[in-house]
């Protein structure tokens, strides 16, 4: 079960602060490079929702992203809507596709979700691939920025761009944590952990693993619209499998169940790459290790065994005689 | 309040659950006796609308639930408890009481409010939580907590929705005495709206607390009464102490 801790607010905030910094005194590549971090990290934030509470692990949320990034700009580039519909209209379509999805696959679990959800991302990308109105597999350009002239921001600015995309990570973060926190939230992950007596305190279980995947669209849906509005022109490539096991890959390199964790995991993961491909080219190769290492030593992911260590110090001090509670995670190990 | 008529249950060529009427006052506590086998979980099954039965009609407060689900069937009222541990296992005690308690008060769909600190959600673990005698353990994980304090909080999650029926499926099994005494407590300081159906091995603990007992043999009610009259009732001696049948 998801806690707000003091320790987790305080890991969050200072993961802004230090991608601020990194933005503002850093050149234009190094804006480019938080842009890139911010639009996974709200990608793993939705995923770690469905994955990390839900037991859902999805292979298509990557899909439910280029959905919202193509609905938005279907409606403003292709049809002329103004942009802040034309938003509206693109995280509608990611709930609705993402609800779908959740509605469908609702009494699968475990390989069989995968497969499902992974069968219904590659049938979103291969349509979008396909698709000659929309460029097939040129992508698709012509998308135009929000003018926020009007309140002082200059979007064409990379500096002002990234701050409010720091701005939407926070929101995103800060609605999923009040979802997670909620009797909605909680409920989700008494599905994970026992269905059936879920079932017998009378819950819709598979409703309400459906309306958990139209909220994790939603924001899944604020990642695609950013990386539309980023480069103002979206490919197929958005939607590809792969995309969502990279946030896949970030989630448990954070800390699967944690919210925080996958913020820590893309900051991690996107800085690895950069700075290591400037060494080798098998930088996928020391990712990998990581990886590897991340899941031998207990499957928490760096921010989660962070978050171990402390509970475990804490309740050692608090309670030396008691050491069968010690080291268990007052915030929710994976439910 | 619970009228059952004509119901059986069939798995393939074997009959569980043969042809059973039964019919219980509100606030009864009906005990359910009868030797493995004999079709009293399945009952419950049938009653809780996990199973469905091949024939027959079921009716809470008259109406006919046989086609709802478990899920709508707990919404109206009817509670259950396991014989074997169905609980959150990760999760600690009081965490179970709070998703049960969020699901009886109509919560588990709210997306803002925080339910561990909502004030009628906390009430309602405080009040199980003293009811079942879990105050002082509600931290704890039921993972590592002991099978005790498991059992009763399996009744715990079942009375945290505030049932109308309460289904309790041999809630003593694998207790010790002091543990027995304390549910026989529990069971006398129910309120009298819960109406109870109670399958229990331990005798002292069934004759104390029933108001009436159902017999059942082979998927088939032989007996009927009250504690008194099942005592002294010679087919209910046969089943349990002799004839080749089992002792339970």
């Amino acid at each position: 079960m998801f806690y707000q801790t003091k320790f987790r607010s305080i890991t969050l905030i200072a993961a802004l602060i230090f991608l601020a910094s990194y933005a503002s005194f850093g050149s234009y590549f190094a804006r480019e490079i938080v842009v890139e971090i911010i639009i996974l990290a709200i990608l793993a934030i939705s995923l770690d929702l469905c994955a990390g509470f839900g037991g859902m692990v999805s292979l298509c949320h990557g899909a439910i992203m280029g959905v919202a990034a193509y609905a938005f700009a279907i409606m403003s580039a292709k049809l002329g809507w103004p942009l802040f519909p034309s938003a509206l209209i693109g995280l509608l379509a990611a709930v609705v596709v993402s609800g779908l999805v959740g509605w469908v696959t609702a009494r699968t679990n475990g390989i069989f979700f995968i497969m499902a959800t992974l069968a219904f991302g590659q049938m979103a990308y291969t349509f979008f691939f396909k698709s000659r109105w929309l460029g097939g597999d040129d992508g698709m350009g012509g998308i135009s920025r929000f003018d926020l002239s009007a309140i002082g921001l200059e979007m064409n600015n990379s500096l002002t761009f990234t701050y409010l995309g720091l701005g939407v990570l926070l929101l995103a973060y800060g609605l999923t944590a009040m979802v997670m926190r909620s009797g909605f939230g909680r409920t989700l992950s008494g599905i994970h952990v026992n269905e059936d007596r879920m079932k017998a305190l009378g819950v819709n279980t598979a409703a309400h693993r459906a309306k958990a995947m139209a909220f994790s669209g939603f924001i899944a849906g604020l990642a695609g619209l950013i990386a539309a509005q980023h480069t103002l022109y979206i490919s197929p490539e958005l939607l590809i499998w792969t995309t969502s096991g990279e946030a896949l890959i970030v989630v448990i390199l954070g800390g699967l169940g944690t919210l925080v964790g996958p913020v820590i995991g893309a900051i991690l993961l996107v800085l690895m790459k950069h700075e290591i491909s400037d060494y080798t080219d098998y930088w996928h190769a020391f990712i990998g290790l990581v990886l590897i290492f991340t899941v031998l030593a207990g499957g928490r992911g760096v921010f989660g065994q962070i978050e171990y260590w402390l509970n475990s110090l804490r309740s050692r001090h608090h309670d030396p005689d008691n050491h069968q509670t010690a080291g268990k995670p007052q915030g929710g190990d994976h439910a | 309040m619970l009228e059952v008529k004509g119901l059986s249950k069939d798995f393939g060529g074997l009959h569980v659950i043969r042809d059973l009427s039964l019919s219980v006052t509100a606030g009864e506590r009906r005990v359910i006796l009868g030797p493995n086998g004999a079709g009293k979980t399945t009952l419950f099954h049938l009653l809780a609308g996990t199973l469905k039965p091949s024939k027959g009609e079921i009716f809470l407060d008259g109406q006919p639930i046989k086609a709802f689900d478990a899920v709508k069937r707990a919404r109206l009222g009817i509670a259950r408890s396991y014989q074997k541990n169905n609980l959150f296992e990760t999760l600690t005690i009081r965490e179970n009481l709070m998703l049960a308690a969020a699901a009886a008060l109509g919560k588990s769909t709210h997306m803002v409010k925080d339910s561990s600190r909502h004030p009628d959600i906390r009430q309602r673990i405080d009040e199980i939580a003293e009811q079942v005698s879990l105050a002082d353990q509600l931290d704890q994980t039921v993972g590592t907590a002991s099978y005790g304090n498991r059992r009763q909080l399996e009744v715990g999650l079942a009375l945290a929705t505030r049932p109308k029926l309460l289904l309790m499926d041999e809630p003593t099994s694998g207790v010790g005495p002091t543990m027995i005494d304390r549910f026989h407590r529990l069971l006398e300081q129910l309120p009298r709206d819960i109406t109870v159906l109670i399958i229990e091995h331990d005798m002292d603990l069934a004759f104390g607390v029933a108001d009436r007992i159902t017999v059942l043999n082979f998927g088939e009610k032989v007996f009927e009464g009250t504690p008194e009259d099942t005592r002294g009732n010679a087919t209910v001696r046969d089943i349990y102490l002799g004839t080749g049948g089992y002792h339970a």
